[in-house]
C-alpha cells in the first residue's frame, strides 16, 4: 500500500475508550486530489476516524501523517486541532455545528479570519494590515458564498437556515480556512433529493476546480457511488474492504456487513 | 473563484478622501476645543483671546486631546456586527442641492433668518458658559461678547450644528406626523424624571431650582435656556430620526435595517450631545455630584467595560476580577513609595500606568493559561479564589502592604514638563474627571472597534461553540487568555485612578462583594454591549449615591444589595439580555428561548465533545 503522493497516511491506528476498541489496527491512504469515501454501518468507527484525523482524539497507537505539498509531512497524533486545521485539514460535522447567533456571512469570515495575523492591537487600532486583511476577508466571503450559492442568505441568521442551507454554509466556512483536504461528515444527512443532487455537485466541483482532496462519510450509496473514486469499508473499527465504487457494490464481505444493518447495501 | 488572494496590492499608508477629511476634522475640532478654553480679550483687541489662546501652552494639550478625540469620533467603521455595507443605498443629497431647490427670495430668507438665529444662539450660550459673576442677558455684554475667545468656538461649532439641522429638516420633506412611537415617550419619561429628580437634589446648588428664566440668578446647568434649546433640539431630531421616511418614494425604512440608515448627521448630532453632556454638564454639579462622577461612575464606568471583554465579549465567567483593580492599586501604591517595601524608584503616576497594566495583565495571563482549559463553573471557582488570595495577601501580609492600617500617602497626578507645572488636586474633582474622560473614551472606541473586528467575531465564535470554532484553525485557549489580560489590564488602570484620587489603600475596599457588583453592572446593562454597560454602571452607581442621601422610602445603605438582588432576578425573568444588549446576545436570548441553540446566563455553551 504505497503511493508516490498521497496526502493523507494513516498506519496501523488503534483507537480505545476504556475496554472499547473504536478504531483496530486501521490503515489507509488517500492519494492527493482523490474523493474518498469512508463508509461502514453505524457504530464501525467512522466518525472516530475523523476525530483522529483532525486532532480531537489521541489514538494510542499508530500514525497519521499529512502531507500538505509533496515535500512536506505533518504529524497529526498529538497536534491540538487548531494546529492541525492550521495545517490544512477542514471539516464539517455530522450534526452541523454553526455559530448560531451569527450571520451566514459572519460564519464564512470567521472561517477564511481564522488564518490571519490581526492581533488585538491591530484591530483596536485599525492598523493598515487590519483593514487590508478585513478588506480580503469581506471579499473573500461573499466569494465562496457566491461559490455555494448560498448569497440570498447572506444576513440570515444562521440557525434560520434550512437544513441543506447549513450543510453548504458549513462547507463554505471549512473552505475558508484555504484547506489541502476537505472531511466531509455525512453532508448529506437529513437534505431532501433536490439539495442531495445540489450538494453532490458541489462537492464535485470543489474537487475538480479547487483541486482540494475530500474525504467522505456518507450513508447514502447512491451519492457516495457517484461522487468517490475509491471507498474503504469500515466495520467494527477495522477496514473490510477497500477499491472502486463497482469493486465494493461486489464485494461479498461488505454485503455481510451490510446485511441487516440497512437496505441500502442491497440498492 | 480561485484559491489565490484576489484582492489588488494597495500601499498601506495610502490615504483616501475619506482619511482626509477624517483629519481636517479632527484639526479643526482641535482649533475649536483649544479658543474655547483659551483666556479672554481686551476691548482694544478683541480677538486677542484668539491670538493668545493659540499662542499659550496649555492650548497645545487641548488641541492634541482634540485632535485626537476628533480622529475617533469622525472614524467610520465599514462593517458592523458583520453586515457588509458595500455601496451607500440611498444617495444624499447635498445642502446646496436643496437650498436650490427653493425660489432664490426664500432661499435668501432663509439663509439670513437661520443664520442671525445660530449666531444669536451661539453668543449667548457662550456667554452663559462665561464667567459666573457676569449680569448675563445684558446687550451690554452681548455686545462685548467678542472679547471671549470661547465665543468663537461656539459659533464655528453653531455654524456647523446649523448646517446639520437645516440639512436635516430638509430631507424630511416627505414627513409625516404619527402617533408617537413608544421609544419617543419612553425616552421623553425618562428625560423628565431626571429632569425633575436633578431640581429636587439638595446637593446641588440652592439656585438650581425650578424657576423662571430668571437670567440674573443663576450659573446652573438647567437654568440656561440654551440648556432646553440642547434638549429640544435632540429631541425633535429623535423624533424625526425614529419618524422619517425616504425622501424620494417616502417609503418608511425596514425595521431590519434601522441601525443602518443613520445619517452622517445623526451620528454627528448624537456626539454633540453626548459630547456636552461629558464635557459641559459636570461643571455645573455641585461637589458631592462630582466627587461621585469620578469616584462612583467614572471608575465604575472603567471596571465595567473592561469586565465586559471578559463576560460580554469572551463568554468567560470571571468572579475574582477585582483581584486585578487590587493589584493595579497596590502597583500605584508601591512605586509612590507609600508601602513598607521600597521601590528602587519613585515613579510620578502617569508612568504607573504602563506598570499597572503590565503587571495586571501578566497576572491575567498566569492565571489564565492554566485555568482557562475549565470551562463555565470551574473557571468562575478558579477566578473566585484568587479574588480571595489577592484580598487575603493585602490584609494579612503586613510588611508588604501595611495590612488592614492602611497604606501611607499616594502621590497625585501631576505633571511637570516644558515648564507646565500642574498638580490634580485632590479638592478638585473635576480635574480628576476630565483626565478619567481622557482614558475612557479612548478606551470605548478601541474596545468597540475591537468587538467589531476579527478578534471579536472570534471571541463569538469560541462562545457559540468551540469545537467548532478549534475546527477552523482557531486557538481558542489564545483567544481566551488574550481576553482574560486585557479585562486585567483594564482593572489595573481603574486601580491606578482609584489609588491616586483616595491617596490611601484599605484591604477591605477590594472584596468580593465588590467583584459581584461589577458584574451586576455588566449584566444589568447588556453584556457585550458597550452602550448598555456603560449605562449599566452611570444607573446602577448614581441611583444608590442618590438614594443613600434622600432615604426615599426609608432606604438605608446596608440594604443595597437586597435591591441590586431584587433587581437582577426581575431582570432575569423579563430583559435577561440586559437593558440595552448587543444584537448579537439578543439574538441569543431569542434563539433559546425558541428552543435553539443554548444560551446560557453567560453564554457560554456547555455542550460536550464530540463523540
Amino acid at each position: 500500500m504505497t503511493s508516490a503522493d498521497p496526502i493523507f497516511e494513516v498506519k496501523d491506528v488503534t483507537l480505545r475508550f476504556g475496554g472499547v476498541t473504536s478504531l483496530n489496527n486501521v490503515s489507509l491512504i488517500q492519494e492527493r486530489g482523490e474523493i474518498l469515501s469512508v463508509i461502514g454501518p453505524n457504530g464501525a468507527g467512522k466518525t472516530s476516524l475523523f476525530n483522529c484525523l483532525t486532532g480531537v482524539y489521541l489514538p494510542q497507537e499508530g500514525s497519521i501523517t499529512f502531507h500538505p505539498s509533496q515535500t512536506k509531512e505533518i504529524k497529526i497524533v498529538g497536534r491540538a486541532p487548531h494546529r492541525v486545521a492550521q495545517a490544512g485539514v477542514a471539516r464539517t460535522f455530522q450534526t452541523s455545528r454553526m455559530f448560531n447567533a451569527l450571520t451566514t456571512f459572519e460564519n464564512v469570515k470567521i472561517g477564511v479570519e481564522a488564518h490571519q495575523k490581526t492581533g488585538p492591537i491591530g484591530a483596536m487600532l485599525k492598523l493598515p494590515r487590519t483593514r487590508h486583511e478585513e478588506k480580503f476577508s469581506d471579499q473573500r466571503s461573499h466569494e465562496l458564498l457566491e461559490y455555494v450559492d448560498l448569497t440570498h442568505r447572506t444576513n440570515t441568521l444562521a440557525d434560520s437556515l434550512p437544513y441543506g442551507d447549513r450543510r453548504r454554509l458549513e462547507i463554505a466556512r471549512a473552505l475558508g480556512t484555504d484547506p489541502k483536504v476537505l472531511l466531509l461528515d455525512e453532508p448529506a444527512a437529513g437534505t431532501n433529493p433536490s439539495e442531495k443532487l445540489a450538494l453532490a455537485e458541489l462537492i464535485s466541483r470543489i474537487n475538480t476546480e479547487l483541486g482540494i482532496s475530500i474525504l467522505l462519510i456518507e450513508h447514502d450509496m447512491k451519492l457516495v457511488m457517484s461522487l468517490a473514486q475509491r471507498l474503504i469499508v469500515l466495520n467494527f473499527g477495522g477496514v473490510i474492504a477497500e477499491g472502486t465504487p463497482q469493486e465494493i457494490q461486489e464485494s461479498p464481505l461488505v454485503i455481510e456487513a451490510y446485511l441487516g444493518a440497512s437496505d441500502e447495501a442491497t440498492q | 473563484m480561485s484559491t489565490e488572494s484576489t484582492v489588488p496590492k494597495k500601499r498601506y499608508w495610502s490615504l483616501n478622501g475619506d482619511d482626509v477629511r477624517r483629519i481636517c476634522t479632527a484639526i479643526v475640532g482641535g482649533l475649536v476645543l483649544a479658543i474655547m478654553t483659551g483666556p479672554e480679550g481686551a476691548i482694544s483687541d478683541p480677538t486677542y483671546g484668539v491670538k493668545t489662546s493659540l499662542l499659550t501652552r496649555h492650548v497645545v494639550g487641548y488641541f492634541i486631546f482634540g485632535v485626537v478625540l476628533g480622529c475617533l469620533l469622525t472614524y467610520r467603521a465599514k462593517v458592523k456586527d458583520g453586515t457588509w455595507r458595500r455601496v451607500r443605498t440611498t444617495r444624499r443629497r447635498t445642502l446646496s442641492e436643496l437650498v436650490t431647490a427653493f425660489s432664490s427670495t426664500w432661499r435668501y430668507v432663509l439663509l439670513a433668518v437661520t443664520t442671525f438665529l445660530v449666531a444669536l444662539i451661539a453668543l449667548i450660550f457662550a456667554d452663559f458658559s462665561g464667567p459666573v459673576t457676569r449680569n448675563k442677558m445684558s446687550m451690554h455684554v452681548l455686545e462685548h461678547q467678542f472679547l471671549y475667545t470661547r465665543t468663537y468656538g461656539y459659533l464655528v461649532l453653531a455654524v456647523a450644528l446649523w448646517l446639520v439641522v437645516v440639512n436635516q429638516a430638509m430631507q424630511l420633506t416627505s414627513f409625516r406626523l404619527r402617533s408617537l412611537p413608544r421609544p419617543v415617550l419612553g425616552l421623553g419619561a425618562v428625560l423628565a424624571i431626571l429632569l425633575f429628580s436633578l431640581t429636587s437634589d439638595p446637593f446641588l446648588p440652592a439656585r438650581f431650582s425650578w424657576r423662571a428664566l430668571d437670567p440674573h440668578a443663576s450659573n446652573s446647568l438647567f437654568h440656561h435656556w440654551t440648556t432646553y434649546l440642547w434638549l429640544i433640539l435632540g429631541l425633535a431630531v429623535t423624533i424625526t430620526w425614529l419618524l422619517r421616511r425616504d425622501p424620494i418614494t417616502g417609503a418608511k425604512p425596514a425595521r431590519r435595517s434601522r441601525a443602518l440608515v443613520v445619517t452622517p448627521e445623526m451620528r454627528f448630532l448624537t456626539y454633540v450631545a453626548a459630547g456636552f453632556i461629558v464635557f459641559e454638564a459636570p461643571k455645573y454639579l455641585s461637589l458631592y455630584w462630582q466627587i461621585s462622577l469620578y469616584q462612583q461612575i467614572g471608575v465604575f464606568c472603567l471596571l465595567a467595560i473592561g469586565l465586559n471583554i471578559v463576560v460580554g465579549f469572551a463568554g468567560l465567567l470571571d468572579l475574582g476580577y477585582v483581584a486585578f483593580y487590587a493589584l493595579g492599586a497596590y502597583v500605584t501604591a508601591y512605586f509612590s513609595g507609600a508601602l513598607p517595601l521600597q521601590p528602587p524608584f519613585h515613579l510620578n503616576p502617569f508612568f504607573i500606568i504602563p506598570f499597572a497594566i503590565i503587571i495586571a495583565m501578566l497576572s491575567g495571563v498566569l492565571l489564565g493559561l492554566p485555568t482557562l482549559r475549565l470551562r463555565g463553573d470551574y473557571l468562575a471557582i478558579v477566578t473566585l479564589g484568587f479574588g480571595e488570595i489577592v484580598y487575603v495577601l493585602a490584609n494579612d501580609w503586613t510588611q508588604v502592604t501595611y495590612g488592614s492600617a492602611g497604606t501611607g500617602a499616594i502621590t497625585n497626578f501631576n505633571v511637570h514638563l516644558l515648564g507646565i507645572n500642574y498638580v490634580w488636586n485632590p479638592v478638585n474633582p473635576l480635574s480628576y474627571y476630565y483626565l478619567m474622560i481622557g482614558i475612557l473614551i479612548p478606551a470605548i472606541f478601541l474596545f468597540d472597534f475591537l468587538n467589531h473586528s476579527k478578534v471579536g467575531r472570534t471571541w463569538a465564535a469560541i462562545r457559540e461553540d468551540e469545537v467548532a470554532a478549534q475546527s477552523l484553525g482557531i486557538n481558542a485557549l489564545k483567544y481566551k487568555v488574550m481576553a482574560f489580560a486585557m479585562g486585567a489590564s483594564t482593572a489595573g488602570v481603574a486601580g491606578v485612578f482609584t489609588a491616586v484620587k483616595v491617596g490611601h489603600l484599605f484591604p477591605n475596599t477590594f472584596v468580593l462583594q465588590l467583584s459581584i457588583t461589577i458584574l451586576v453592572l455588566v449584566i444589568f446593562g447588556g453584556m457585550g454591549s458597550i452602550v448598555g454597560v456603560l449605562f449599566g454602571a452611570i444607573v446602577l452607581q448614581w441611583l444608590p449615591s442618590y438614594l443613600n442621601f434622600h432615604s426615599y422610602f426609608g432606604y438605608q445603605q446596608a440594604d443595597l444589595y437586597l435591591y441590586i438582588g431584587a433587581l437582577l432576578v426581575v431582570m432575569m425573568i423579563f430583559r435577561p439580555q440586559g437593558l440595552v444588549p448587543s444584537r448579537r446576545r439578543r439574538r441569543e436570548i431569542r434563539d433559546s428561548e425558541e428552543g435553539l441553540g443554548s444560551a446560557d446566563a453567560l453564554g457560554a455553551i456547555t455542550q460536550d465533545q464530540p463523540s
